[in-house]
């Protein structure tokens, strides 16, 4: 991920100023505009223009040459007014700059006061300057700063009259023509600014008029000071740019804002308004419209259930595309503008927050000021099935292989952007059939295949399931493992398919990891053994132990809970092998209960060649095996030692047993058909360009698929400071052993104790009783002391002893159960507010808070809210939530509290947040 | 009044005199054809030239699949130039592309007080993070060259930082009067770091570099395919489809073969006095023109297998096309066509569109220089101005390891006389009489000329494309090909031939009048006050 890279742009979702400038204009009856700069400005923006309208789009350019950048540009745009004048005959004039003009200052309002000292006689054309340096800001801002310049600069008849003025951002014209109909319907007089409905997407006619013949006139342009108020639609708005401010300020014109009329609850509002403003009903004609609105939204809610939705595009356009996805239950995993807009978190985060509870999704981004490569990153990550937006999402859909519903723009890869409609209730259904019809459409050329590889039972193998079981229940018992291996040869199949970490389209299987093997019998650099093994899990959060049996009753309880669990994993948090003795017990308990569940677990390999009988024997059916490289001398860098059959070896020594022994067990295992996957984890300058000689020979040795991994950086492990490999290094080195052999692309590194789908691991839930006998930090401790190098305790004794002297701290945390940390901060109407001392947790009272967020209708005086929610909880040390806001964050740290996020159970995040605050200098 | 006063008289005198000069009625007769080109454009005439970045980033520069190419400046430029153009490239093993891609340093207005360079070194450093590129090139953006970023100096600290090929160019939009002055530039900086680097082995000695070919709508392949065919090592494409490796090792063919003269003839020049390679015009578009061609590099190489060859490889190409060319033939034979397109393509395609029996009523270049109009012979007479001063003109010796013939002196010679080789004859000469060249034709312009000259078919760009439809003129894009192609050589031609037959008997324009059937045509005024 590309984290805090934020210096080259890559593929950018946005334009620049003058681009939206000239798009307003062309909603100004005989307009014609001219851009102050070099040609090209021009060019490209009317060539961007005319792709997605497919009209002519006539703008002139001052066509500045390297003299007038030396000498101002004031000769050229004199002559090109004039010019332009010459052929066009123009009522109106948009002068806007550029970057060019912008940089060497040049003064357009003095150039233009000479232009009518010069030709008096063009006195009567209304020449409008707007400033729009290309690095000033993007489209959306060029097209409001455009419109605040027309009323800004257009002479004013403030005589009050009964119109209102209708001022909007740029709409398509198949938007802006519903909207003329409903104020017509409503029997509103009006002033729209701007109106590009019929410049931009016009007819063929029998003459062409190069000058735009429709649009606002700008004879109605001067009565918006006297209208009787303004609607300004748009949201995004900075006030500065705000048109409607101007004539509240100047003419005292009221004004009143709202959302892009796009969904339900969006076109009742603005509805509202407008029977308001008239004094009249909604149209019966309207009212049907939502009625079939809201019945598609029922036939089809089942669909868009499925639906994980990346929206980007203008702040305006993604805000109401969101609020209409929340509705219909899409899930928005990604809304996304190019334009610097900080507001968007706070109108849209509870917003969404209403679908990712409801289906428990506890990770998406709303992210400002983006590029596509970082919306793509995240795509592919949250794994996104639609995208929303206009058509330079096209790459995105292409690598990812997800539809892309195009809205917005430019639409330039498709006719007809010009005529989509989003406005209306008819507008909303629209997109949203369009939206569930590519849901629908990606399941029908999916779900054959997949219900076939998940469900179906081939005829002749049905009967040896039942087969397998009796082999099983007799093999536990009789131990002939000839037989076995004949059963599970026939079904291994079904079990990979039922497997999430083998087979990508299992994903809504569940596992369980079984936290049974502490011990390890290798150091590999990468790790710092008083944590999990970073082979299989992620290393800073220790797992409880379990004894066979205690892991036993917690897969019975899991199994009574999650009914899709098909698969047993022993995952460390040491190595399986080196614990075999518990290994085996718990594997036979459960294979007593439980016939048909898949026995999985990884190792280092070390012991394989020795247990490897032993494990098919119990009914092992898939193996993972950590192995980062075949050539001793590479192994060398990468182990410590190994530790094998009570003798400690070191460098390559260790490094040649260790592979020996990888090679032998694995060939050991896929000669009887076990399903072997290989690990690696990919080092920066160690084993990356070996990497394919190693997914070669896993070939060569019968497994069946590679998982390339990142190194995951543990403090204080030999390889802390290692340079991490880029995900792209890892997606290409991924898809050159694809060639090679199968790859996987779906590794989460889940933790050694995971339970749940791979999407969602509900551990906490199931964290039982020794939790409490055995505290995180103690946990530590016992870690330690299994730890055959007795070295990590040393620093870990020091922290102890400190803390002894550290003084109480103080938590707030923010929590709906009162068991997890499962409340992001912007929701809690009560704090939980613990003490810690001496490493204990202690629950010591609750505080309720007025909530300060309650949705965006209330947000308005959000910042007060907060101030008082942060008086709250002004004397704790810290917040502990499950997601908080940049926002609220930054004034915690400016009052001196620390903010932590984690999903994890109270009294264990208070550990943890108190061990982090100690670390902290 | 004839067609180009009548266009002309709704200016006002000066600019009338000024825009009479870019336009000729071509009389070859008397061989006064003389044309006013690549002059500045008047301001506020809706041109459709482009800038100086366009044609250094856009055209020469885009297609190098493997150049990591960061836009230094606001974000503008590189959006409007993420692919725009339809340069199509194959992915290769091992070779990087970045085609999809679009970089920029998307600079803000703290940038443009404080300067740039800082976030350009950072963009560097991101882009070695993410992409770890071979080859980075810079090209900066109007407001970068007025606020003095050295991009030259961080192409230098990256080229030393990192190992890798870093160039700069500074083709900031203003300079000098259209796109060529970014060709210009591209192509200087190519010759400068790029050509001669490489050292592939090249065992055929019919190897040929082809230049000015982009690879719109795969025509490079195309006409790669057919002289693969005949047996030529094709070493090096300026610059569709290419790597930096191909380009690289260009300065190792026997002979560089010039499609677009325009954007390309700098390197042709500099690599013939630097490497000893001569230069030959070619033309790919058109089946006569294509047959030509390959006659002419088949004698260039003087070898009586491969003369044996092209003529076996001309006759079954043709054979594979005669009847369909026949059939399109017989239905557009008698059209008319205007041309209104690049810097080359509007003579090319007059070749094809001869083939088809349609006939050019009017021609014109956007960017090209009096050369494509009249031929290099009016070089000496073409008086350099301001702006064509302020592009750097490099001048290279002869490399002492690298420099090779492959034709004796006399030969060379013979050739040159010949005008087979280093020649360039320009469009007029294959223009008719009473026929129209316009340079840098405008919108108004475009929209009189239809209506006057009433073609059949406007052969030109995205943004006059929608006049001509507006006025019920069928519409064909030369850029993008309007998402068609190849185009080029004998198969091309038979593609362009159904899209433009496709384009006439589509039974939508019968139910639209062209307006000029129902409406008289425009009524002029005289000029007043003098200004242009």
């Amino acid at each position: 991920m590309r984290g805090n890279l934020v210096n080259l742009n890559v593929n950018p979702c946005k334009m620049c100023m003058p681009m939206g400038v000239m798009t307003a204009m062309y909603g100004i009856k005989k307009c014609v505009s001219i851009l102050h700069g070099s040609q090209g400005c021009s060019t490209y923006i009317r060539r961007h223009m005319a792709t997605h309208y497919n009209e002519p789009v006539d703008i002139a350019s001052s066509s500045l040459t390297e003299e007038g950048t030396v000498y101002g540009g004031e000769k050229n745009l004199l002559q090109g007014l004039l010019n332009l004048i010459r052929v066009y005959h123009p009522e109106v004039i948009g002068v806007a700059t550029t970057c060019l003009a912008e940089t060497i200052g040049e003064d357009i309002g003095r150039m233009i006061e000479r232009f009518y000292e010069e030709h008096p006689e063009h006195k009567d054309i209304t020449i409008i300057k707007i400033p729009s340096a290309g690095y000033k800001g993007t489209q959306y801002e060029g097209f409001m700063t455009a419109l605040y310049h027309i009323v800004k600069t257009v002479p004013m008849n403030p005589e009050k009259h009964s119109k209102v003025n209708i001022i909007t951002g740029q709409l398509s014209p198949a938007d802006t023509r519903y909207l003329k109909e409903l104020l017509a319907e409503f029997g509103i007089e009006y002033i729209l600014l701007p109106d590009l409905s019929e410049n931009l997407d016009g007819g063929h006619l029998h003459t062409y008029s190069k000058l735009p013949q429709e649009g606002t006139d700008i004879r109605m342009i001067e009565k918006m000071a006297g209208a009787r108020m303004t609607i300004e639609i748009t949201i995004s708005i900075d006030e500065k740019n705000s048109a409607a401010k101007y004539l509240y300020d100047t003419y005292d014109v009221p004004y009143i804002r709202c959302n892009l009329p796009v969904g339900l609850r969006d076109n009742d509002e603005f509805l509202r308004i407008l029977a308001k403003v008239s004094g009249n009903a909604v149209p019966l004609k309207t009212l049907k419209e939502r009625e079939r609105y809201i019945d598609a939204m029922i036939d089809s809610h089942k669909y868009n259930g499925e639906a994980r939705v990346a929206i980007y595009g203008e702040p305006d356009f993604v805000v109401s595309t969101a609020r209409m996805c929340v509705e219909n239950g899409i899930m928005p995993m990604i809304t996304a503008t190019g334009s610097k807009y900080p507001k968007l978190r706070e109108l849209l985060e509870q917003e969404i927050m209403t679908v990712s509870e409801a289906f428990f999704i506890d990770d998406y981004k709303i992210i400002e000021d983006v590029d596509f490569q970082t919306i793509e990153e995240y795509a592919r990550d949250l794994k996104v099935n639609l995208l929303i937006g206009n058509s330079d999402g096209r790459r995105i859909s292409e690598t990812l292989e997800i539809p892309l519903v195009r809205r917005g723009f430019p639409i330039h890869d498709r006719m007809g952007g010009q005529r989509l409609r989003m406005f209306g209730y008819e507008g909303a259904l629209t997109l949203i059939d369009e939206i569930t019809n590519e849901i629908l459409g990606r399941k029908e050329r999916t779900f054959r295949e997949n219900l076939y590889q998940q469900y179906y039972i081939r005829e002749e193998s049905s009967t040896q399931i039942s087969e397998e079981a009796a082999a099983a229940v007799h093999n536990w018992e009789g131990d002939d493992s000839m037989e076995n291996e004949l059963v599970k040869r026939q079904t291994i199949e079904e079990k990979t398919a039922k497997h999430p970490c083998y087979n990508c389209q299992a994903h809504q299987y569940a596992r369980i990891h079984l936290p049974i093997a502490p011990k390890c019998n290798i150091s590999c650099n990468y790790c710092l053994r008083k944590y999990d093994c970073p082979n299989e899990s992620r290393p800073g959060v220790t797992t409880a132990i379990l004894s066979p049996k205690e892991a036993f009753l917690k897969f019975m309880e899991v199994k009574t809970k999650v009914p899709n669990l098909s698969v047993v994993g022993i995952a460390g948090p040491g190595d399986a092998l080196a614990n075999f003795t518990e290994t085996k017990a718990l594997l036979t308990l459960i294979r007593k209960e439980d016939k048909d569940i898949t026995f999985c677990l990884s190792t280092n390999g070390l012991m394989l060649p020795q247990y490897a009988n032993e494990l098919i024997a119990l009914g092992v059916s898939h193996v993972t095996v950590t192995m980062n490289a075949i050539d001793p001398k590479i192994g060398a860098q990468i182990y410590k030692y190994v530790d094998y059959m009570g003798t400690k070896y070191y460098g390559e020594t260790a490094a040649a047993i260790l592979l020996s022994n990888q090679l032998a067990g694995i060939r050991m295992l896929t000669e009887q058909g076990i399903i072997c996957k290989v690990n690696i984890v990919m080092l920066k300058g160690i084993n990356d360009h070996h990497i394919p000689e190693v997914v070669a020979k896993v070939k060569e040795l019968g497994g069946v698929i590679t998982n390339i991994m990142q190194m995951i950086p543990v403090k204080g492990s030999v390889f802390e400071e290692l340079p991490l490999v880029t995900n792209k290094e890892i997606m290409q080195m991924r898809v050159k052993c694809g060639e090679i052999m199968k790859q996987m692309y779906h590794c989460k590194q889940c933790r050694a104790d995971a339970i749940g789908t791979l999407d969602s691991d509900r551990s906490s839930e199931f964290q039982t009783g020794n939790q409490k006998e055995a505290p995180l930090v103690d946990k530590e401790y016992l870690d330690g002391m299994d730890s055959e190098n007795p070295s990590p305790r040393l620093p870990e004794e020091a922290e102890a002893s400190q803390q002894v002297t550290t003084p109480k701290l103080y938590m707030a945390v923010a929590t709906k159960s009162g068991i997890i940390v499962d409340q992001h901060f912007g929701q809690v109407s009560e704090f939980y507010v613990y003490e810690y001392t001496k490493g204990n947790a202690v629950f010591k009272e609750k505080r309720p808070v007025n909530q300060y967020c309650k949705g965006s209708a209330e947000c308005g005086e959000g910042t007060d809210k907060m101030d008082l929610l942060i008086q709250t909880i002004a004397d704790c040390d810290a917040v502990i939530a499950m997601r908080i806001g940049d926002g609220p964050k930054v004034k915690l740290g400016q009052k001196g509290i620390k903010t932590f996020t984690t999903y994890d159970k109270i009294e264990a995040s208070v550990l943890w947040a108190a061990n982090e605050i100690k670390k902290l200098p | 009044m004839n067609v180009m006063n009548r266009v002309l008289d709704q200016y006002n005198s000066k600019v009338y005199k000024n825009r009479k000069e870019h336009m000729v009625g071509v009389n070859n007769n008397e061989n006064n054809n003389e044309i006013a080109a690549n002059v500045r454009t008047i301001p506020g005439i809706i041109s459709q030239r482009g800038c100086c970045y366009a044609g250094c980033k856009g055209v020469v520069l885009g297609p190098i699949k493997d150049a990591f190419i960061i836009t230094h400046g606001p974000i503008g430029c590189a959006f409007y130039s993420w692919g725009t153009r339809r340069h199509k490239a194959k992915k290769d093993e091992g070779v990087a592309n970045y085609l999809q891609y679009c970089f920029s340093t998307d600079l803000q207005e703290p940038d443009i007080v404080f300067g740039g360079e800082k976030k350009l070194k950072q963009a560097i450093v991101e882009a070695m993070e993410l992409f770890r590129p071979s080859t980075i090139m810079i090209c900066s953006t109007c407001p970068v060259g007025l606020i003095g970023d050295d991009i030259h100096a961080v192409a230098k600290w990256a080229e030393k930082e990192y190992e890798i090929k870093c160039i700069a160019f500074s083709c900031e939009g203003y300079k000098g009067v259209s796109q060529s002055a970014g060709h210009h530039i591209a192509n200087n900086q190519l010759v400068r770091y790029v050509i001669g680097e490489g050292d592939r082995k090249i065992t055929n000695k019919f190897s040929v570099n082809l230049l000015g070919e982009y690879n719109i709508g795969g025509d490079g392949w195309e006409t790669e395919r057919l002289l693969k065919r005949i047996g030529y090592e094709v070493v090096s494409t300026f610059t569709g489809n290419s790597s930096m490796d191909d380009l690289k090792n260009s300065h190792q063919a026997n002979l560089s073969l010039v499609q677009c003269h325009r954007s390309i003839n700098y390197i042709a020049e500099l690599i013939e006095t630097k490497y000893g390679i001569p230069w030959m015009k070619v033309n790919f578009i058109g089946v006569d023109a294509t047959i030509e061609t390959l006659r002419n590099v088949a004698r260039y190489f003087g070898d009586s297998e491969l003369t044996a060859r092209t003529e076996e490889v001309i006759a079954d190409e043709l054979d594979s096309i005669q009847e369909d060319m026949e059939y399109y033939k017989s239905k557009l034979k008698g059209k008319s066509a205007a041309i209104y397109v690049g810097g080359s393509r509007a003579h090319h395609y007059q070749f094809l569109l001869n083939d088809l029996g349609v006939h050019t009523i009017l021609a014109g270049y956007e960017f090209g220089h009096r050369e494509e109009y009249e031929g290099r012979e009016v070089i000496p007479f073409v008086k350099p101005d301001a702006d064509s001063k302020n592009i750097e003109s490099i001048t290279v010796e002869p490399d002492p390891e690298k420099y090779h013939v492959y034709l004796s002196e006399e030969d060379l010679k013979r050739l040159k006389e010949e005008k087979l080789i280093d020649y360039y004859g320009g469009m007029v000469k294959d223009m008719k009489d009473g026929t129209y060249m316009v340079d840098d034709l405008n919108h108004y312009e475009t929209e009189e000329f239809l209506k006057l000259l009433k073609p059949d078919i406007f052969f030109s760009g995205i943004k006059d494309k929608y006049v001509a439809q507006k006025s019920g003129i069928l519409s064909k894009q030369l850029h993008s090909y309007d998402y068609s192609g190849p185009y080029s050589c004998f198969r091309g031609a038979v593609n362009f031939a159904r899209d433009i037959t496709m384009g006439i008997y589509t039974p939508a324009w019968s139910y639209v009048k062209s307006p000029w059937k129902t409406a008289p045509v425009l009524s002029g005024s005289l000029g007043g006050e003098a200004v242009c």
